[in-house]
């Protein structure tokens, strides 16, 4: 996405009506720089306050504030790997370090190609299918260590 | 016990309108808008006795009868859909299985209440979820039970869906609500409640999940036969979401009051390889934790406020006799450091502080003393500003309260007990 075709889209969220407070559109203006881009950006920013007509201060304490946005480049497939209660009483973490040690980076970082951002991340509310991992919008349930690279294989990993 | 809350999960397509309508869905609505009042729903609401499913147990009759009270106008009805307490599961059910019910719900509470615009915030995570709802909120408008004039009544009400990104704290409901408003998910100060000064300072209702999909059931077969399921000062069908060591993990429907020791066991199937059972947190993970003796208590507010804990978001979490003690509560106060929104002391520097101390305990590094410091800073943490704070502390202090020995353990050897080298 182009930031001409990003500030289109603004605009079309704004007319939506969907809110009676222009503030209230920051977060999903937002979401949608999230999925288009690979960092939101402070050109990206700028565009969404001035679209909005909010203060760019405002835009900037929101993307900083909550976790699911990144402010630094990420990888085209983001990994969340669940490490809290449930999922490391059923070995969260084995299978966190599993994915590390394959892709060569530690949690939070990127690997050189772009393709993968690995996170140690907190309860996403499948403690049912423990350990659970999820790769941008798809779950995987249950996971085992093994599993780990059939996962990465399947979104395009070349190691073995 | 007769499926509730669960009756139509199971169904094939259950998430679709088709279906839910096949199960007599929307009926409820139909006859609140034909026959009651909302004076009148909030009556048989009241009659229920349904408590707030969100954590508080806030009786919804009643904030709906506040809410109604005032006259500003626009009102918002807001469904906390945020589901961000470690281990709960149970609202991801309906909003995946059984969206049109919350919704329905959601449409009586704002007939009810007077509420002209609804927004769903639903937290990052779900980002199926979100799809789901946003399909059935178009479905509903096409059968036009949203929009304006609803079934050709005078009652109109928009419903939209906003969505988080990944803060805890954002399911605090003032919190919740600045960040409906794009701010930072700070807690606001209360009073004014959200019912008098929400979502732009105009009252605003705000439900869990749960709660409202309680509320097509109330309306179609009567407050009276409600309050007779489960616990009498507490009463209704409740979602509890059983996880960690046990056989079967998953959501399982029963009324409130059910003994815990019958979820575990008969429900869930009992602990992993027959072991033992270590301790339990029986309502989220700011809950204090309960040994394996004290788990004949029936699951409802008061029984577990009684017990010196709480019912919570109603999650279950089992730990099992090889699992370390030290190590669960660090995990939990780690993920309490990291949603602490930072506006008070006594939270931001008291999560950092427990993790600190909990940490070199896990790793061997720590003096008897600081078990001491641990119960202090807890004290001292009950003065927080929001509920986060006041509750965050309660795994490790309890623990601390209740496995002294092996805290003491993990001091005395200098290591972990329970690892390996
Ligand atoms: C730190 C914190 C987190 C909370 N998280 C949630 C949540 O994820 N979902 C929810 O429904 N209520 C949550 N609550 C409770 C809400 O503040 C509020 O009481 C609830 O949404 C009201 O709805 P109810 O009356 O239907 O329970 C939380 C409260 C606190 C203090
Ligand atoms: S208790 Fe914690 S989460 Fe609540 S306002 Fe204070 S710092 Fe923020
Ligand atoms: S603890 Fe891992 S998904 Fe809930």
């Amino acid at each position: 996405m182009t930031l001409e075709e990003f500030r289109k889209e603004i605009e079309k969220l704004k007319s939506s009506r969907k809110y009676l407070y222009n503030g209230s559109y920051i977060l999903p203006a937002l979401w949608i720089a999230e999925k288009n881009f690979s960092a939101i950006t402070p050109e990206i920013m700028r565009t969404i306050a001035d679209v909005l007509g909010v203060r760019l201060i405002e835009v900037e304490e929101a993307a900083e504030f909550y976790a699911m946005f990144h402010t630094k480049p990420k990888g085209k497939y983001i990994i969340r790997v669940c490490t809290n209660l449930s999922c490391m009483l059923r070995g969260g973490e084995e299978i966190l370090e599993k994915f590390c040690d394959l892709l060569g980076i530690s949690p939070g970082e990127t690997t050189e190609d772009g393709l993968f951002t690995i996170e140690a991340f907190e309860c996403m509310g499948l403690c049912d299918g423990a350990p659970a991992v999820t790769v941008n919008e798809e779950r995987f349930l249950n996971v085992t260590p093994e599993e780990v690279p059939k996962i990465l294989k399947k979104f395009g990993w070349k190691g073995k | 016990m007769e499926k509730l809350l669960l009756r139509n999960v199971d169904k094939e397509n259950s998430h679709t309108i088709e279906a839910y309508l096949r199960s007599g869905g929307y009926s409820a609505l139909r006859k609140v808008l034909k026959e009651m009042t909302p004076e009148d729903v909030i009556e048989e609401v009241k009659r229920s006795g349904l408590r707030g499913r969100g954590g508080a147990g806030f009786p919804t009759g009643m904030k709906w009868e506040f809410a109604a009270a005032d006259l500003k106008e626009p009102k918002y009805m807001v469904c906390n859909a945020d589901e961000g307490e470690p281990c709960t599961f149970k609202d991801r059910i309906i909003i995946e299985k059984d969206p049109h019910s919350m919704i329905e719900g959601m449409i009586i509470g704002a007939y009810a209440t007077g509420c002209r615009y609804g927004y769903i915030y639903i937290r990052g995570e779900y980002p199926i979820g979100r799809k789901i709802l946003e399909r059935a909120i178009a479905e509903s408008y096409d059968k036009g039970f949203l929009g304006e004039n609803i079934l050709g009544t005078d009652f109109s009400f928009d419903l939209y869906v906003h969505s988080g990104a990944g803060a805890y704290i954002c399911g605090e409901e003032t919190a919740l609500i600045n960040s409906l408003e794009g701010r930072r998910g700070e807690p606001r100060i209360k009073p004014p409640f959200p019912v008098n000064a929400g979502y732009l300072w105009n009252p605003t209702v705000v439900n869990n999940v749960e709660t409202l999909a309680n509320v097509p059931l109330i309306i179609e077969r009567g407050g009276e036969w409600y309050a007779s399921i489960g616990s009498p000062d507490c009463p209704g069908p409740k979602l509890f979401p059983v996880s960690g060591k046990v056989k079967r993990p998953g959501v399982y429907e029963l009324p409130m009051g059910t003994p815990l020791s019958e979820i575990i066991y008969e429900h869930a199937g009992g602990i992993i390889n027959d072991r033992k059972l270590k301790l339990v947190f029986p309502g989220g993970a700011s809950s204090s934790c309960l040994t394996a003796d004290e788990i004949d208590v029936p699951m409802d507010f008061p029984s577990l406020a009684k017990a010196g804990t709480m019912l919570g978001s109603g999650a279950i979490m089992v730990l099992d006799e090889t699992d370390c003690v030290v190590r669960a509560a660090l995990r939990l106060i780690e993920f309490f450091r990291h949603e602490s929104c930072g506006k008070c002391t006594p939270c931001r520097e008291g999560t950092d502080w427990l993790v600190r101390i909990m940490r070199r305990i896990e790793n061997g590094q720590a003096g008897e003393e600081d078990l001491d410091v641990i119960l202090s800073i807890s004290e001292t943490m009950e003065n927080s500003f929001c509920g986060l704070g006041m509750a965050a502390h309660n795994p490790v202090a309890s623990t601390v309260k209740k496995f002294r020995d092996e805290y003491l353990e993990h001091i005395r050897l200098g290591r972990c007990p329970f690892r390996s080298s």
